[in-house]
């Protein structure tokens, strides 16, 4: 019985880079993950959510009084629909890492790729692509749900009277997406658990800002500025009762990327698997 | 021979536990070798430690000369098969074996060529979830088979499977050592090692107990012969003055050591003491591990003895 090729063995010809291929192979990976597409249809599901919403709020406003009118709160669908959609995007990067310690799936993957920082980056890097190719799509879905259903409906309810006036707000939700994924990426690292990390992405994008709401109000402000789905609008530079600045918002967001990449990749480099 | 895996003074510690205790071996190519211990011996451990996936507290493994984790690509020098289950269950075999593929740089043929292999490629599309042991072990050797690496380990290989599957797994690395191939393998069951390999390296506790050859542990350990006579004394004291050993069992009967079956027989016949049954005795390997490892076992259970 020949099990194998006969040895001497001939080393593989193309060589790209190891980088490549481990970015290539977990994008596989998270291609033949059943729980990305069920993660993809909760953000679908929750963009659609998120229109009926505004479908209901545009009637009111339809049927309201000139005066009403002028106090209505403003239809930005990335209010709404946007912290969802970083909870389900988000979960697509924690899951990246944690559906292979949960399934013991973790052995093969660093027998293949031993030096665990390239494998930690690999996983990274599909996050972040992950992260801002869905983050995109979803923004821009939320933008689309809101210029169809908005028209030439003026401000307040309009937040972008034209339609140029949402480009930076997409633009910094889809990076608010992203960032989320590669947090969530960082919390799987830690945490090991996919309970743990999406019951913990869940407080951190759905439960502290409903938490903010009960401190006293400087306090209020002050958390709810450094909250992971409030940073869009700073970001953006669009009206909003945040305190942060553009620049202060940028560094909260580098912060965010930061922390939870560097807490992943130590924890992953040190600890026996 | 080159020698292409190399333990120097390897430890693990987990607080005060020491798991693995300055073990030193080589594996070399071109046989089986199996690693042996009572469970908790620390195998596994150093099957870890060997393939960086446990952080050794001191001391090093090394595969041809350089430790796992500086291998570039590594599933085309090393194979590895620690855990059956390590599979997504949810990723059908041909895409779990494709990811890993694709980590190391192996193409789609390559997949489908060892799923023929090791007789998945029936399968190939469904499942790991819905899987069998057994399936799930020939999907393990799949994929350590991706990279036709040079070194091949496998933990546990047999746990589990039934008589068919043991009996592939052996043949399978007979035939991988028969090409050259280092091929390591652990178990906790003598008697599958005795079947299967070719040199054993025995560790109990963490520590080095045994490094030899099956042939040699099955020569070491001493025979005796089993006589059973009418006339016990006086065979007793002819067989003490032939330079034996002697004692005698609860049933009566004889238990000669030192002086072999066709002596006790001679001199019997010489003397004309009867003989009604003479049965030479060999320690079975079995016999020979336990007694080397039952100082190591982590846990042992009070045997009882019947009462005669």
């Amino acid at each position: 019985m020949t099990l194998l090729r006969t040895r001497p063995r001939t080393a593989p010809v193309t060589r790209p880079s190891p980088l490549r291929d481990a970015v290539a192979a977990e994008w596989m990976k998270v291609r033949t993950l059943r729980s990305t597409w069920a993660f993809l249809a909760g953000g679908v599901i929750a963009t659609a959510l998120g229109a009926l919403i505004l479908f209901f709020l545009v009637q009111s406003y339809d049927a309201a009084t000139p005066a009403e009118r002028a106090n209505f709160e403003t239809a930005d669908p990335t209010v709404v629909t946007m912290p969802f959609v970083m909870f389900f995007v988000g979960s697509i990067g924690a899951m990246l890492i944690t559906s292979e310690y949960t399934t013991r799936s973790i052995g093969p993957a660093l027998l293949a790729v031993p030096q665990r920082r390239l494998l930690i980056g690999a996983k990274a890097a599909v996050a972040g692509l992950a992260g801002a190719g869905c983050g995109a799509v979803f923004a821009l879905l939320a933008f689309a749900d809101a210029r169809l259903m908005l028209g030439d409906r003026p401000a307040p309810i309009n937040p972008w009277p034209r339609w140029t006036d949402a480009i930076p707000t997409v633009l910094c939700a889809a990076l608010i997406v992203t960032v989320t994924c590669l947090v969530a990426l960082g919390l799987g690292a830690v945490m090991r658990s996919t309970a743990a990390a999406l019951t913990t992405l869940g407080g951190l994008v759905l439960v502290a800002p409903i938490f903010a709401h009960f401190l006293p109000t400087v306090w209020q402000l002050r958390l709810a500025s450094v909250l992971l789905p409030n940073l869009t609008p700073q970001l953006a530079g669009s009206d909003h009762p945040y305190l942060l600045s553009q620049g202060g918002a940028a560094a909260v967001t580098a912060g965010y990327v930061l922390l939870a990449l560097a807490a992943g990749a130590i924890s992953f480099a040190r600890r026996d698997s | 021979m080159e020698c292409m895996i190399e333990l120097r003074e390897l430890t693990k510690r987990y607080g005060d536990t020491t798991a693995v205790d300055r073990l030193s071996f080589e594996v070399r190519p071109g046989v089986v070798t199996g690693f042996l211990g009572p469970n908790g011996a620390g195998k596994s451990t150093t099957m870890r430690m060997m393939l960086g996936l446990h952080r050794p507290t001191s001391g090093e493994a090394l595969i041809d000369g350089r430790r796992y984790d500086e291998i570039r690509r590594p599933l085309h020098e090393v194979g590895a098969v620690l855990d059956a289950d390590a599979a997504h269950p949810g990723r059908s075999a041909v895409t779990h074996l494709a990811c890993l593929a694709r980590s190391n740089g192996i193409g789609r043929a390559r997949v489908h060529e060892v799923l023929e292999q090791v007789g998945l490629s029936g399968v190939a599309g469904r499942r790991v979830g819905g899987f069998s042991l057994g399936m799930r072990q020939r999907l393990g050797i799949a994929g350590a088979l991706l990279g036709d690496p040079a070194v091949v380990l496998l933990d546990e290989p047999v746990n589990g499977l039934d008589a068919a599957g043991i009996r592939w797994i052996r043949s399978t690395l007979r035939a991988l050592a028969a090409e050259g191939r280092t091929v390591l393998l652990s178990s906790h069951l003598m008697s599958e090692m005795a079947v299967t390999v070719d040199r054993v390296l025995i560790i109990g506790r963490g520590r080095l107990i045994e490094d030899t050859s099956v042939a040699e542990m099955r020569d070491r350990f001493e025979r005796d012969v089993l006589v059973r006579t009418p006339r016990a004394t006086e065979l007793t004291g002819l067989l003490t003055r032939l330079g034996a050993t002697v004692t005698s069992t609860a049933d009566g009967d004889l238990i000669a050591a030192g002086v072999d079956a066709p002596a006790i027989g001679d001199a019997a016949a010489a003397a004309g003491i009867p003989i009604h049954a003479l049965t030479p005795r060999s320690a079975t390997l079995e016999d020979v591990y336990l007694q080397m490892t039952a100082e190591a076992a982590e846990y042992r259970a009070t045997v009882t003895k019947e009462d005669p």
